[in-house]
């Protein structure tokens, strides 16, 4: 009796303070959790700075409503803070859509929220596949190891490559590149000959080099979260011969990230990676983006993967907010509504697949090189219609 | 044994660099009575002058180190006037650690507002880049050098330490504080020079690991559980103890790497704790040299 | 540091000698009560906050465990967190494969916590000053490796998601709107302040706070310095495993942070901030970093950094007792006064 009383009151409460806000022109509110301090601080960043740039772009309102951006500094993977974050954005904020997310714990742990609260969560980076299984309320427009690592595979395969060797960090993105990897890579017809898994907090490489080197392989797979080991990686790489000795080098584009280019300098030069965007993209849409964000922040060293990942996952809330016409947000009508969206974003054209609601796109193949004296990713082939191969693939 | 002997050589090299940023730590805190956690900080400082020495101001490489050093020593000694000799003692460990940690996230916001949260890097001159044939390995020819400036660091500060009469002076402090002060040692500067010499240490080791070990707002943070274990394992204060600590968990955790690299992490805190528990003051029990 | 342990110095713990102990008894017994209801006044006054401020009953718990180690032992640990992790990760894999009631939780939480705190303890404590820290961090770098690869029971570097405590007694829900979340942190945390303080009051308590003051003369009594040390470093394991449980159940998820150096680290920093060797030190330590960082944080994260670096220094420098200390200063004085008049 208490219980069901309880309940109402609390159905009640929630009600009300849902049906207040949106009387004609109201502020509509969307929650950013991301890490803005600590050593991911320049993740937090380019959202934080897409994002204003999309505003700028397109303005603050969508019909009659304004669109407001609330954020939380998450500055490391902490799944129960994630929660305290979003709960306060959800009960204090008011917020009708949740966003952000650079880690997979972080944005696995809203899973249960935001189910509970009727509210759709976009992740803008958080790149592990299981994520959208678990709640019909997530839409993901950044790209997952899978979806990256199958057509680089496949393209390692018709070089001629047989022999190769996976070096991936041992957490759970890279769990999910190495058996990417393996499964396209011996599919089409190479030998995978050894799986490396590397210490998260690994300083020194040479000797992963060195078992590089002895597994004869002629190729290395090579998956580390962007940042400075990812730095350390690249430059073992170099510097311990293995460059020299023939040895091909390709991986993710997060061994390349955009920020991480200057400091990686020449040792950069030729590393082969695939991702989903180049800062040095050729397209309209794209020169649009970077000149009005160096026209607002002075400088484009940072546009970077996670750059894209907010940009276009504010043009998805848009077009949820878009969709249900103004006014009370529908989380599961919300998600639903954009389903199958396709539309064209800095990065080239994108569809948000039905099922897993996660962004099919091009995958690029690049190369580092000079341009015009500064280091960037150059685009070599395009794979177009990538889907997240990893999406219910039992682990 | 080919492979005995490139892990060998790769265990060295890394060992080494842990060698030259640790032994700065291992100066203050066996000398001196200080757990400097903003040793890392220091480090990092030295860095980060070194590379906008050479970067923006356009220094060769050898001067920038010059000038890395002399600038971190010179901005932490208003520290040792203001903060440390507080804190000075045994009797003051938890206040050490804190006020330390403190001055590190303080210098973290720091770094962070002036240099931006990027990497950094101290370009390398030609000389130094490339590779050195060392029998069937082949090493960067920066690790090479940085072997030989690890052993030029452990000759000179042995030689500095035992040899000379700053050393003779600072060991008779350290051993008795009173009665050195009693004899007419003047045991304020020196500490005051026991402290520059630590940072001093700190920022050489800072731009010359920074290959290895990145710079960045977080480097402060990032590694000092590392240079801590080197001193733990040596025995602070002794140069040949973080020498020869800074050489062993560098080998282990080479190896280990190598051997079983799933499970790298285990075998650097395993062997750690089994040293650590058969030697529990570290390989030389802490005093000077 | 390290030479402390070949010249045992009665004086070597700065903490206890700031107070006199008539002040320290005054308000440990308001202490208590005081903090059950500022922590209702808090529910009423700020409900929209209660996610923070169950976070920081949890984290005061785990802060009180610290101190237990800390204030009472003397032992000096950054490696707390190991059995904070334990905890939570006990507790989260009790509740996703067996029984999900929150207090069975906190029962496995404990008993994980203690259990883990009993068997490193007794491996460790024969050491003391940096090695006894290096330590500590150690074991906690091992626990958090083990985590990381047992993904099958804790879903490695993902966290371990899916944790659904049951209704308290069956009967109140944990909503997303954190009201049970929050009471029950909160009667937790006080029942853990009240169990603390008779511990620490008893025989047992009082012969650990003489290990810290000076072992030698515990030994010529007959009594064994370490095992004492041993048996407080396993109790306040089951405190901090109990507070690792209920982090698990108030937020449903447990990640490999939980068991991380940092984590250890700053709790440290709370405690010292709070003060040392009183027990609601530690709940006002906790509540004033985790409340500044929640402002300041939300302005600009790394000016966070920089005011809590400055923070902690003035502490060190100005208020070597933490908080606490300056309230009962301050205690002292408004009592002087009153005595005047």
């Amino acid at each position: 009796m208490t219980r069901t009383l309880r309940n109402a009151l609390l159905g009640t409460a929630f009600g009300l303070a849902l049906a207040a806000g949106p009387a004609g022109a109201a502020t509509i509110k969307v929650g950013v959790v991301a890490p803005f301090s600590g050593p991911f601080g320049v993740a937090g960043k380019t959202f934080r700075e897409a994002i204003e740039v999309y505003q700028a772009q397109h303005g603050k309102t969508v019909g009659n409503d304004t669109v407001e951006f609330v954020y939380k500094d998450l500055d490391q993977a902490n799944p129960a803070q994630s929660k305290a974050l979003s709960q306060e954005l959800i009960v204090k904020e008011k917020v009708s859509f949740l966003a952000g997310y650079f880690f997979t714990p972080d944005a696995l742990a809203v899973a249960p929220l935001i189910d509970e609260a009727n509210i759709p969560c976009v992740i803008f980076n958080a790149a592990t596949s299981a994520i959208t299984e678990k709640s019909p309320r997530y839409v993901r427009t950044s790209f997952t190891l899978w979806q990256n690592t199958v057509p680089l595979a496949e393209y390692m395969a018709k070089q001629g490559i047989k022999k190769a060797v996976s070096a991936v960090s041992d957490y759970g993105p890279g769990l999910d590149g190495e058996a990417a990897f393996k499964t396209t890579f011996e599919k089409h017809g190479g030998t995978v000959v050894d799986s490396i898994r590397m210490p998260l907090k690994s300083t020194d490489f040479a000797p992963f080099m060195q078992r590089i080197k002895d597994s004869g392989a002629e190729a290395v797979y090579a998956f580390l979260p962007a940042g400075p080991t990812t730095l350390a990686f690249t430059k073992a790489f170099s510097d311990t011969g293995l460059k020299a000795a023939g040895i091909k080098f390709f991986g993710p584009g997060d061994l390349t990230q955009e920020p991480d280019l200057p400091a990686l300098g020449d040792a950069a030069l030729g590393v082969t990676t695939s991702f989903n965007y180049s800062r040095a993209h050729d397209s309209a849409m794209n020169k649009a983006f970077v000149a009005k964000h160096k026209e607002m922040f002075g400088s484009t060293d940072t546009v970077t993967f996670s750059s894209v990942g907010a940009y276009d996952g504010v043009h998805v809330i848009y077009q949820m907010i878009k969709n249900g016409g103004g006014g009370k947000i529908d989380g599961a009508k919300a998600v639903e509504s954009v389903k199958g969206m396709s539309w064209e974003s800095p990065r080239g054209p994108l569809t948000i697949d039905p099922d897993s609601r996660h962004v099919t796109q091009t995958i690029y193949l690049r190369t580092v090189e000079k341009v015009d004296g500064k280091l960037e990713n150059v685009e070599k082939e395009a794979f177009p219609k990538q889907p997240d191969y990893g999406y219910k693939v039992a682990k | 044994m080919e492979t005995m002997f490139g892990i060998a050589v790769d265990g060295v090299a890394y060992g080494m660099i842990l060698f030259i940023i640790s032994v700065g730590l291992s100066v203050t805190l066996g000398l001196m009575r200080v757990v400097n956690l903003a040793h890392g900080a220091f480090a990092m400082v030295g860095g980060y002058v070194a590379s906008y020495a050479a970067q923006t101001a356009g220094l060769s490489y050898g001067l920038a180190l010059v000038v890395a050093v002399a600038l971190t020593v010179l901005a932490t000694l208003p520290l040792e006037r203001l903060l440390y000799r507080r804190i000075y003692g045994s009797a003051n460990e938890l206040a050490q650690v804190l006020l330390t940690i403190g001055l590190t996230f303080v210098i973290v916001a720091g770094i962070n507002y002036l240099f931006g949260p990027t990497l950094k890097r101290i370009p390398l001159p030609e000389m130094l880049t490339g590779t050195v044939e060392l029998g069937p390995k082949a090493i960067p020819t920066h690790r090479a050098f940085v072997i030989a400036a690890g052993a030029a660091t452990l000759l000179g500060l042995w030689w500095l330490l035992e040899r000379t009469d700053f050393g003779i002076r600072l060991r008779a402090a350290v051993d008795d504080p009173a009665m050195a002060a009693a004899l007419g040692i003047r045991t304020e500067r020196l500490y005051l020079a026991t402290f520059a010499l630590g940072t001093g240490l700190a920022a050489l080791g800072g731009v010359l690991g920074a290959e290895l070990l990145p710079l960045e707002p977080y480097y402060a943070i990032r590694y000092i559980v590392l240079f801590l274990a080197v001193v733990a394992v040596g025995g602070a204060g002794s140069i040949f103890g973080s020498a020869a600590a800074a050489l062993a968990l560098g080998i282990v955790d080479t190896a280990g790497k190598y051997l079983i690299p799933n499970f790298g992490e285990f075998f650097f805190y395993a062997a750690l704790i089994l040293i650590l528990f058969r030697w529990p003051h570290g390989f030389f029990k802490g005093r000077a040299a | 540091m390290t030479s402390v342990a070949e010249r045992p110095d009665p004086m070597s713990d700065p903490v206890s000698r700031h107070t006199p102990p008539a002040a320290r008894r005054d308000l440990g017994w308001i202490g208590i009560p005081l903090v059950a209801a500022v922590g209702l006044a808090a529910y009423w006054l700020l409900p929209d906050d209660l996610a923070l401020l169950t976070r920081i009953a949890a984290s005061a718990l785990f802060v009180l465990s610290l101190d237990l180690v800390l204030g009472y032992g003397g032992i000096a640990t950054l490696g707390q967190a190991a059995m904070f992790g334990t905890g939570a990760y006990a507790a989260g894999i009790v509740a996703v494969n067996w029984i999900n009631d929150p207090f069975a939780m906190l029962a496995a939480g404990g008993i994980a916590g203690g259990g883990i705190a009993l068997a490193t303890g007794a491996l460790i404590l024969h050491a003391r000053g940096l090695t006894l820290l290096m330590l500590t961090i150690a074991v906690g770098q091992i626990v958090q490796e083990v985590a990381n690869k047992a993904r099958d029971w804790t879903g490695g570097s993902d966290g371990l998601s899916g944790i659904d405590p049951a209704p308290v007694l069956g009967l109140f829900r944990f909503d997303m709107f954190g009201r049970t979340s929050y009471l029950f942190a909160l009667a937790v945390l006080v029942a853990g302040l009240l169990v603390a303080r008779r511990i620490m009051r008893s025989p047992f308590g009082l012969a650990c706070r003489g290990v810290r003051e000076d072992p030698l003369r515990i030994s010529a009594i007959g009594g064994s310095p370490k095992s004492y040390l041993v048996a407080l470093y396993a109790v306040a394991g089951v405190f901090a495993g109990v507070a690792g449980a209920l982090t698990a159940v108030t937020s449903g998820i447990v990640g490999l942070d939980s068991a991380g150096f940092p984590w250890s680290a700053e709790a440290l920093v709370m405690l010292v901030l709070g003060g040392t060797g009183r027990l609601y030190g530690a709940v006002i330590g906790t509540a004033a970093f985790m409340g500044i960082h929640h402002i300041l944080a939300a302005s600009d994260p790394f000016h966070w950094m920089g005011f809590i670096g400055l923070f902690l220094i003035g502490i060190v420098l100005f208020l070597p007792g933490g908080i606490a200390s300056g309230l009962e200063r301050l205690g002292g004085l408004l009592r002087r006064k009153e005595d005047r008049a």
